[in-house]
């Protein structure tokens, strides 16, 4: 997750009106279309893919930009690190790496993933993670990417989601999600572009298979996830007669979950919730209660990889995310679904892995159809 | 404990500052005869005063010296000018310039939490200061029309290490401020300017900047601009910069248009 920067109205009219005069001819923050292309990326060293195939192991993971679960980074944890250094980040690199080439999934759904910004030193984990794992391709759509964010001393950002491929990507769009509905229009310049990174991959003996990786809001206190899952749910619809698999980071938890407010969980050293004279009274992105049934849909038409009554049977389990660094996971935000078959208990959410972000991957395995 | 109002302002001013401060120059300048002048060896004539909206404050204080200094960040960011005329050599005039400026109470403030941060508050920035000297050489080629070379050194001096992570990924900031990461830089450039038609004059200007130890170690600029000059007492102008740069992140290329600003002479008594 990733709090807004924190432009305020009253203070910020002119680091646009400055920063723009230095910037003029060139958007400070990149807009993008409502459809365009993704990025294509591929590994410095190719290696052949498997071609006799029955199943192919797919995770999605929220890498939270590498920089590992226990760095206070102000924006999604209570703490006041903001650009984190060149070592840092490789040394969490090698561990998501290291984690990657262990568990071997065949594709791979990244959310947070930096491409050259300042406050991760400005590697590009993409191909830095294609050249240091077996993947071949890759392809990313950036969500968040500015010239310079004069906040924080944050500056240069690109920030997205990617999938990773031992076979090729034949086609990648970046579709754009509606944006948030409760910022004013310069908080709303300077903030996330949400997106679905929608990829057609060569699977070898399947002739229409889609990869579709999706981060939704993190932080919105009205109905903006819902109809950015709304949005996802119509492209799927699109792709009748095809195969699909999909997940990513919702920020939802699954229906019928037992605890659904998490403002204690999260709030930091200073901050008050649910008493009456606390304004707000929740913490943004925290409580997710009025939000309880807008995955129902998705559970509905697809098939999750941890189907509702597993998850409802032992709910920890399946916790993939928490924002405290100390904390035990608490909470499930990260899903894979399909319309085809997942192999029965296959399913897997690797909660034993600690220190490398704030989520946990998600693995599974898919039957590939014949 | 510095206002968010002064941090503000401070970002504002800085940026102001660079943006304006490279789109002239940086120095006073004075054409033989002529009172508006910028870019060139010739120093202002005595007891003139220039001041533009973006352009730092110059005062000709004796037949071969000039002082300027930038009145919107002297408070943050103390600043002195000296250009010194010398003799002509083969139809050229010789000055130098030199410079010396504290940027510290100005990076302090904009390291900062939230809007108008463009350090990250966990860095500390040390005192620093920094000398320019540079020499020009200028000619009239033509009627009204004149040629300057110039070439700088900037030295640095700082009380202790200041983080790489410091640095502000920006055009005209990043390559002036690269002097303080590693010790001395160096740049050099070409001024042409003078008379078209009337009122309306012109004026193009290139300059490299090379950072010898730093692994960003270019940059690149060039400036065009049209002046009108009312009287001796106002001009307006109006122009482009093209900046090419190596960054952390890699190489890019800026156009930073239009460059607008107001300037004012008059005779101090």
């Amino acid at each position: 997750m990733i709090k807004e920067t924190r432009i305020h109205t009253s203070q910020r009219h002119w680091v646009l009106i400055a920063t723009a005069l230095l910037l003029s001819c060139d958007p400070l923050v990149n807009q993008f279309k409502p459809v365009e292309e993704a990025v294509i990326y591929t590994a410095k060293h190719q290696q052949a893919p498997p071609n006799n195939i029955d199943k192919i192991t797919v995770m999605t993971w929220n890498i939270r930009f590498a920089a590992g679960r226990r760095t206070p980074w102000f924006g999604d944890s209570c703490g006041d690190r903001v650009i984190l250094s060149e070592k840092e980040i490789l040394s969490t690199l090698e561990g998501l790496a290291a984690k990657i080439n262990d568990i071997k999934p065949d594709i791979l759904l990244l959310q947070e993933v930096d491409v050259e910004s300042k406050r991760s030193g400005y590697i590009d984990q993409v191909q830095w993670l294609l050249d240091h794992t077996y993947f071949s391709y890759g392809a990313y759509a950036s969500i968040w990417q500015a010239q310079y964010i004069p906040s924080d001393g944050l500056g240069r950002m690109n920030m997205g989601n990617a999938i990773l491929s031992r076979w090729k990507i034949v086609e990648a769009e970046r579709i754009q999600l509606p944006q948030r509905g409760d910022q004013d229009a310069l908080t709303k310049y300077f903030y996330l572009r949400r997106n679905i990174l929608k990829t057609r991959i060569a699977l070898p003996g399947v002739d229409s298979f889609y990869v579709v990786n999706t981060h939704a809001e993190a932080f919105s206190t009205d109905d903006t996830k819902k109809r950015q899952i709304e949005r996802l749910e119509n492209e799927l619809s699109k792709l009748a007669g095809a195969y699909i698999i999909f997940g990513g980071d919702f920020n939802l938890l699954p229906p019928g979950s037992d605890s659904t407010d998490f403002c204690m969980e999260d709030k930091c050293s200073g901050e008050s919730f649910h008493r009456a004279k606390d304004n707000p009274q929740h913490k943004e992105g925290s409580n997710y209660t009025p939000e309880m049934n807008w995955l129902r849909g998705l559970y509905d038409r697809y098939f999750c990889s941890v189907p509702m009554k597993d998850y409802l049977i032992d709910q920890p389990r399946h916790f993939t995310h928490a924002t405290d660094p100390n904390a035990t996971w608490d909470r499930k935000i990260d899903y894979l679904f399909t319309n085809h078959r997942w192999l029965p208990n296959t399913s897997v959410t690797h909660q034993d892995i600690t220190d490398l972000s704030d989520h946990v991957p998600v693995s599974a395995q898919w039957e590939v159809p014949r | 404990m510095i206002s968010s109002c002064a941090s503000r302002w401070a970002t504002a001013v800085l940026l102001s500052f660079l943006l304006c401060t490279a789109a002239t120059g940086g120095e006073a300048r004075q054409d033989a005869g002529q009172t508006w002048s910028s870019g060139t060896a010739y120093t202002l004539p005595v007891g003139r005063m220039e001041v533009g909206i973006f352009q730092p404050l110059r005062y000709g204080l004796s037949t071969s010296l000039e002082f300027s200094i930038h009145p919107l960040v002297t408070f943050l960011m103390p600043n002195l000018s000296v250009k010194w005329s010398h003799r002509s050599f083969n139809g050229f005039q010789v000055s130098t310039n030199h410079s010396l400026y504290y940027p510290t109470p100005l990076l302090r403030t904009v390291a900062r939490e939230g809007t108008g941060g463009l350090i990250s508050p966990e860095f500390r920035i040390p005192n620093m200061v920094a000398i320019n000297t540079e020499v020009l050489a200028s000619k009239f080629i033509a009627k009204d029309q004149v040629l300057t070379g110039k070439l700088g050194l900037a030295l640095a001096a700082k009380s202790a290490t200041l983080d790489r992570r410091t640095t502000i990924d920006l055009p005209l900031i990043f390559p002036r401020m690269n002097v303080f990461y590693h010790g001395y830089s160096l740049r050099g450039g070409t001024n042409l300017q003078g008379r078209m038609f009337r009122r309306w004059h012109y004026r193009a200007d290139a300059e490299i900047f090379i950072t010898p130890k730093a692994e960003e170690n270019f940059a690149f600029e060039q400036l065009g601009l049209l002046l009108w000059q009312k009287s001796a007492r106002f001009q307006f102008c109006f122009g482009y910069k093209l900046v090419y740069g190596e960054y952390p992140f890699g190489s890019q290329w800026h156009l930073l248009a239009p460059l607008v600003d107001l300037q004012w002479g008059w005779r101090v008594k």
